[in-house]
């Protein structure tokens, strides 16, 4: 059985050896009292709503993202998708009912997703060049679609998702709540689920896990096709939160997703991460964004610190494994 | 007194070695005159490659002495076996697919000399070296486009691009029809001529006799004699290579065997391997062994039954009825088991924890309509058989990167014996496994044929196919080339079938 919290802590240079372990979620504690520290902003709801709001879109492709990169593989095609599906769902909802629209738009992503997957599973072909491909596809299509313009919500299904983007239930934000219920399902799954456990042991070794008569063809299909309909849930999330879908949205998503994946202590290599911690990812990227954003911090030094904090977290991650 | 030549270019005295624990030589020694052709025989596993590798510079030795041309010598590495004049050619060839012909022949002086490379002398002297062993192979052309006959002569002509004085093959006629075969005899004979010293591994004693001086035979480790070719026959030289006593590793087979077979193979041919018609039945309760030398064909014939290489024609029958197994989910499907000679690579999971490992085949018992794993089913499932295959570890969820190859292995098998397999298929079931946690995989196997399933494993321990199985297939050279029931088991028959001779 595994030890318990307690008996972790007791065992010789035990507290170390936690903190190092459960590195990410530490970080992410460190973080807040350092934000809340710094600034009286920080901890006022509206402060905390936006930034929940703002890591909400990024964090559901990113948990599309982990279970890619669990199998092997890397999904390059997400911010994209995001644009495309952003512009596919706002014309729908101009015109088609509500339900239909997100049903359609899920539906598409799903397509779109089992490209890559067809690609990756049946013709062999390089993760990083199949969704490397499908990136610019899709990004081309959004601004094909939408004539290069944004296209606003014009009917009362528009309104709706509007205001359940832009509400909350106690204090959290709707949108919030649906990527949270996105992070539990996918740490249900992958934790109780035999799903959960094919993909991690095709991570870990694809030819045993061929040999031990796993189709890994499958399943390798499946998680592309899983994280394109993450993109699409996440593009009716960012449109209906600003009322329109553009085709510049998503710009460099995939690359913050890959980012917050990682600094949730998952190999690239496939095999190990979880969602728990890609939750952690995602809200530590977001909060190094708030408080540099609340100190007045101009965005390009951001991107400086964002890069530091991502080598940092794998440097520690390199320390644990030893 | 160094112009004092002796009557040896390579005299290796006294050489030992050992692999952690495992001793691999054991005071072997080895000598070879100027202008020879000396064979090297043995066994698999029997510390031929060990051998050559000491004396090549890619493992150490723990004792011992090497000299070369009266001067002693301690390569530390290929590089330094190279200088000294020493070429080897190995088995599993070593080339870089994506270079030319004439880059590979010159790979190790690309950038030792001259910054800027003459291609075309480079070429030129490539096509030479090519043109005088008599292949017609485009010094120019891609290593990728050229057949595997081809890779083998481009290697050989590699070891010959130096200034080679002792040259060491390794079973280099594997691929090579009797045409090919020729005209390599005939060059190494040329070079044994021109006064190279050459050391020549094979399985193939015909070939020996034709070519060979003198042969140095191993057994286990340790070398059971060296004479001249003229002095020895075939008999003798199989005498040499077996003659070890069983020792009390096995156990008594108890299982009965049915009448029927559970499992039958017919005609059973390879799309891309060597492996062809091969046909034969396993009854219920019957461990059946598979012997042969590597490169005969058993590992592919067992991937290829599982479904895991791809099938040009044949048939299988379970309990009488035709299957097809097109992958190994298919044969999964069908209760087949099959457990991989290359623990590491193909049979466990490194990273992942003993309970992971056992689970992943096991999820129709554990895990309900919609995939949920029952946590309470999976750890009585998981803690079943970790005590009954004795697996020593703290927890269930140890990695099993962090167990002993013994435990490892035995992780490989409880995957198979956590779900009812009518047919186990078993590669090597106790490679790199030591004695203790051997005798408990045999007593396994024996088990696991009481319940009535068709054990078939495959094995290059000779005394262990022996101890184990209930009748043994001998595969030369991509079929099955003879069988032998219990009462004719001999290490002598076995070998006989296995270089392709009938028995006395």
């Amino acid at each position: 059985m595994a030890l318990t919290i307690k008996e972790q802590l007791s065992s010789p240079g035990g507290i170390l050896k936690f903190l190092i372990k459960h590195n990410t979620i530490f970080i992410f504690i460190l973080l807040v009292i350092f934000s809340a520290l710094i600034s009286d902003v920080f901890f006022t709801s509206v402060n905390l709503s936006n930034l929940l709001k703002q890591v909400s879109g990024i964090g559901i492709i990113s948990i599309g993202m982990l279970i890619v990169i669990l199998t092997g593989g890397i999904d390059l095609s997400v911010g994209s998708m995001v644009a495309l599906l952003a512009v596919t769902f706002a014309i729908l909802v101009n015109t088609v009912v509500l339900p239909l629209a997100i049903l359609l738009t899920i539906l598409i992503g799903f397509g779109l997703g089992s490209v890559a997957g067809y690609l990756v599973a049946f013709q062999k072909m390089a993760p990083f060049i199949a969704t490397l491909a499908l990136m610019t596809v899709a990004r081309g299509l959004g601004f094909i679609y939408s004539k290069g313009s944004p296209i606003t919500f014009k009917t009362a299904g528009g309104e709706f998702m509007s205001n359940f983007a832009n509400n909350s239930i106690l204090g959290i934000p709707n949108i919030a709540i649906v990527f949270f219920i996105i992070v539990i399902l996918a740490m249900v799954m992958l934790r109780y689920n035999v799903f959960g456990r094919l993909i991690i042991a095709m991570g870990s070794n694809e030819e045993a896990s061929r040999l031990s008569g796993i189709k890994v063809n499958k399943y390798k299909f499946l998680v592309y096709a899983i994280s394109g309909s993450l993109a699409a849930i996440a593009a009716i999330v960012v449109a209906s939160r600003t009322n329109l879908g553009s085709p510049n949205m998503g710009m460099a998503w995939e690359l913050d997703a890959i980012a917050a994946v990682v600094i949730g202590g998952a190999s690239l290599n496939g095999g190990k991460g979880t969602a728990l911690n890609t939750l952690m990812g995602v809200l530590i990227l977001g909060l190094i964004g708030n408080i540099l954003n609340l100190l007045n911090v101009p965005s390009y030094p951001q991107q400086v610190v964002k890069g530091a904090i991502i080598i940092f977290a794998v440097l520690l991650q390199r320390f644990e494994s030893k | 007194m160094q112009n004092l030549e002796s009557e040896y270019r390579v005299e290796m005295t006294g050489i030992s070695k050992s692999f952690g624990v495992v001793s691999v030589l054991d005071n072997v020694n080895l000598k070879i005159k100027h202008g020879e052709i000396h064979a090297l025989l043995g066994e698999n596993g029997a510390g031929k490659s060990t051998l050559v590798k000491i004396l090549s510079g890619v493992h150490q030795k723990d004792a011992g002495q090497v000299v070369l041309n009266g001067k002693e010598i301690n390569p530390k590495n290929t590089h330094d076996g190279q200088v000294l004049g020493i070429s080897v050619v190995y088995q599993e060839l070593s080339l870089v697919n994506d270079l030319s012909v004439a880059e590979n022949i010159y790979l190790h002086k690309l950038g030792a000399s001259k910054f800027w490379m003459n291609w075309k002398e480079i070429t030129n002297d490539a096509q030479q070296l090519i043109n005088s062993l008599g292949f017609e192979i485009d010094a120019s052309a891609i290593v990728r486009d050229l057949s595997i006959v081809q890779k083998q002569v481009v290697e050989i002509a590699k070891a010959l691009s130096e200034d080679t004085k002792v040259l060491v093959l390794d079973e280099p006629t594997t691929v090579f029809d009797p045409t090919d075969a020729q005209k390599l005899f005939d060059n190494l004979l040329r070079l044994k001529k021109e006064g190279m010293s050459i050391i020549y591994i094979s399985h193939h004693l015909e070939e020996i006799f034709k070519i060979a001086d003198s042969i140095t035979v191993l057994k286990d480790g340790v070398d059971t004699g060296s004479m001249p070719v003229s002095e020895i026959d075939t008999d003798g030289v199989i005498r040499l290579m077996i003659g070890r006593e069983l020792k009390d590793l096995y156990p008594t087979r108890t299982s009965k065997i049915g009448d029927d077979p559970i499992f039958e193979v017919k005609n059973l041919t390879a799309k891309d391997t060597l492996v062809h018609n091969v046909s034969f039945t396993v009854k219920p309760g019957e461990v059946l062994g598979i012997a042969g030398l590597g490169g005969s064909g058993r590992t592919e014939t067992a991937k290829l039954i599982f479904g895991a290489d791809k099938k040009k024609s044949g048939t299988l029958l379970l309990n009488g009825k035709e299957i097809k197994t097109n992958s190994p989910a298919d044969a999964v499907g069908f209760q087949i088991g099959f457990v991989s000679e290359d623990r590491k690579e193909e049979g466990v999971f490194l990273p992942l924890s003993i309970r992971k490992n056992i689970s992943v085949t096991s999820f129709s018992s554990i895990a309900g309509k919609l995939g949920f794993i029952s946590v309470d089913k999976e750890y009585a499932n998981v803690l079943s058989l970790i005590e009954k295959l004795n697996i020593k570890t703290p927890s269930s969820e140890v990695n099993v990167k962090n167990l002993s190859g013994g435990n490892q292995q035995k992780v490989a098998l409880a995957k198979w014996l956590s779900i009812d397999s009518k047919v186990i298929l078993i590669d090597e079931p106790t490679r790199g496994v030591d004695v203790g946690a051997k005798v408990e995989i045999y007593n396994l196997i024996n088990e696991v044929a009481q319940k009535g399933v068709g054990v078939i494993v495959i094995s290059s321990d000779m005394p262990e196919i022996m101890g184990i199985s209930d009748r043994i297939l001998v595969m030369h050279e991509g079929t099955i080339y003879g069988e032998l029931p219990k009462e004719k088991f001999s290490e002598e028959n076995i070998l006989r079938y296995s270089i392709g001779k009938p028995l006395k």
